[in-house]
């Protein structure tokens, strides 16, 4: 027994090794799709916006972005686009929390209904949904009927107006923010929140000093999500978005498609990586931290 | 310390009775027991005593308040949860401290009665440590002195002790009723565990589909169960099925005059009370195993129509496998319909051939 031991052993190691190789020729498809299809583009657009040619050869200049970050209409198009984003992503929260918590802690069956609802815009194309909400708060759309049929004047339509796509963009990703806010109120068990309504906290309460503490993570994780889908949204800008000031999406593909100059759209594509990366990155650190947490 | 009344509480899911017809009142001080198998509806009732479930009819009054549609947080109860139900973003102090903030005391009153409850909980210190840095032990000890911190006028245990192993379940059972006793709390306590029960009841309450099935005394419940299935779910107990005939109720060998009508029955005689004597011949059960508890003896044998049953014997007496021996009970149980018909003592009588008893019935 002794000697067979060692020998076990050191026989145990060749499968692990084997394993190992297994798993890695698993993962290296997919590494090297990210690595040819993601970060080669990114970091060729980086070098391409900072390494000019010119016709005495290739220079480096930052010009592009000094370009960008002196220019008012490219300043103008960027804080739109932060301010759209900022404000959908409260809005989705305001929106997304409550329908998550009633979907987490109702035991009626009209939950199930609502769940439904809910997901359902996650199947719909955002150039449907751009279509149905300029025929419904569009001018002479829908809520435009229904006041002139009792007598009441016209609203102000939020069509083409930086109210348009943030509309848009909160119906488009309502769904996925309700999806993540359940998930991670599925980490609250009935019983914690029981357990505080037992010595003497009401609803609000136990929303303040019990959820809102432990799904701190997740709603973090949620907001990365939506600003990192709304940042780059394209579509519904687009479509239901103002002229001018535009978001980065439009003013990129204006720029590449309309302006034939393809170093400023990628400057401009390089600025708004730079912004979302920030966002992954906590996003990252958010989903470390947690599994540090768990493993604890 | 309060006085709980429940008057004809009824719990429907749907169209199935969860809880059907259940009264119950608590003296002042009590220690109450549910206990029942899964889906008896033991937690129900205690989670609409909690106010965690809104009964269907009927009313829940303490100390004559009526508190049937009362919110949780408007009860005068603490429940201590199965799963511990601890904050895991809260360290033990604020664990404790966080009902006594909500009611907006003296930072110095909730630190003195944080410690008090510590303290009684044999936790003193532990305050400034995170939940998930305690045993299982110790998170059911901070849930109990959560509840207790709160002086509520009736104390809910909802199988707290379940997740726990044995040894620590005893001893924490022990701490909780000394705790009890001390402060002379009104609790009722949910478990599944017979064992439980007993060792900590003023009184048990054994449930069985959503409706009572006997509320009394733990050794009356273990000796005089009112139903056959309060005998089966308390302790161990042989049931022999046949039927009485001419007062006589007949199994194999054995045999015992009733004063009762003529027809089915189950006599219930429990394993120390089943006697047995050597037999000769073909006659009398068959010894299956004899299995040796240092203390006693249990041996399992084979009756007439394969009914197995148990006896209790002295450690001095074996009977080896496939030995013959003879039932003879010295108390009994007789039911019929799931309810007790008749009881009694017997002096068995040295007979040959079958067993016959002298009888004291009750």
């Amino acid at each position: 027994m002794a000697q067979t031991a060692p020998h076990a052993a050191h026989g145990g190691s060749q499968p692990a090794q084997g394993r190992g190789l297994f798993g890695l020729l698993l993962v290296a498809i997919p590494v090297l799709l990210v690595g040819w299809l993601i970060i080669y583009p990114i970091l060729a657009a980086i070098v391409s916006t900072l390494w000019i040619e010119t016709p005495q050869g290739t220079s480096f200049s930052t010009g592009s972005y000094r370009f960008f970050f002196s220019d008012g209409y490219s300043l103008a198009n960027l804080s739109l686009t932060l301010w759209t984003t900022a404000v959908c992503a409260v809005l989705l929260l305001v929106f997304g929390l409550p329908i998550a918590l009633y979907l987490r802690f109702s035991t009626s069956r009209f939950a199930a209904y609502v769940q439904g609802l809910a997901i359902f815009p996650m199947f719909v194309p955002s150039i449907i949904l751009s279509y149905a909400l300029i025929r419904t708060i569009g001018p002479n759309g829908t809520v435009d009927l229904l006041l002139n049929a009792v007598g009441l004047p016209k609203l102000p339509s939020p069509y083409l107006t930086p109210w348009g796509p943030v509309i848009g963009l909160v119906w488009d990703n309502l769904p996925l923010t309700v999806l993540m806010l359940t998930a991670g109120l599925g980490g609250i068990s009935t019983s914690a929140v029981e357990a505080a309504r037992d010595v003497g906290a009401g609803p609000i309460r136990v929303f303040v000093h019990i959820i809102l503490p432990r799904m701190g993570n997740s709603i973090l994780v949620t907001v990365s999500f939506a600003v990192l889908g709304i940042f780059s949204a394209f579509t519904l800008p687009y479509v239901l978005g103002p002229a001018s000031p535009e978001m980065m999406g439009p003013f990129m593909l204006r720029t590449f498609n309309d302006l034939y100059d393809p170093l400023n759209a990628k400057t401009q594509a390089v600025v708004s990586f730079g912004i979302c990366l920030v966002f992954g990155l906590f996003y990252v650190w958010s989903i470390a931290r947690n599994q540090e947490r768990r493993s604890r | 310390m309060a006085r709980l009344t429940i008057e004809h509480l009824r719990k429907s899911f749907g169209v199935t009775a969860a809880v059907d017809d259940f009264s119950l009142t608590v003296e002042d001080g009590e220690l109450v027991c549910l206990l029942g198998p899964s889906g008896s509806g033991k937690s129900t009732i205690l989670r609409m005593i909690g106010g965690f479930e809104q009964p269907t009819s009927g009313t829940l009054a303490i100390d004559g308040q009526d508190v049937t549609r009362l919110p949780p947080e408007r009860r005068p109860t603490g429940m201590m949860f199965q799963s511990h139900a601890l904050w895991s973003h809260m360290n033990v102090f604020n664990n404790i401290a966080f009902g006594l903030k909500l009611r907006r005391l003296p930072r110095a009153e909730i630190r003195r009665k944080v410690e008090e409850a510590l303290e009684l909980v044999g936790l003193a210190g532990y305050g400034p440590r995170q939940t998930f840095q305690l045993s299982g032990g110790q998170q059911q000890r901070v849930a109990l002195a959560r509840s207790l911190v709160l002086a509520p006028k009736i104390l809910l245990l909802d199988e707290p002790f379940a997740s726990l192993d044995q040894h620590l379940r005893e001893r924490l059972r022990e701490e909780v009723r000394e705790i009890q006793q001390r402060l002379g709390i009104t609790t009722l306590f949910v478990t599944h565990g017979q064992d439980e029960a007993l060792a900590m009841a003023d009184r048990i309450v054994v449930l069985r589909n959503g409706q009572c099935e006997q509320v009394d005394a733990p050794d009356v419940v273990y000796r005089q169960p009112q139903t056959e299935f309060v005998a089966g779910f308390i302790g161990s107990m042989n049931f022999l099925r046949a039927n009485v005939e001419g007062g006589t109720f007949r199994h194999g060998d054995l045999s015992i005059a009733l004063d009762v009508a003529d027809g089915p029955a189950v006599l219930a005689i429990r394993p120390e009370d089943l006697g047995l004597a050597q037999a000769e011949g073909e006659t009398g059960a068959i010894v299956l195993r004899s299995t040796d508890f240092g203390s006693h003896i249990m041996v399992e044998l084979e009756s007439e129509g394969a009914t197995r049953v148990k006896a209790m014997t002295s450690p001095a007496t074996r009977f080896e496998k496939g030995a013959r021996a003879r039932l003879s009970p010295t108390t009994y149980g007789v039911y019929r319909d799931n309810r007790l018909i008749a009881s009694g003592r017997l002096t068995a009588l040295p007979v040959t051939g079958r067993a016959h008893h002298a009888v004291e019935t009750a």
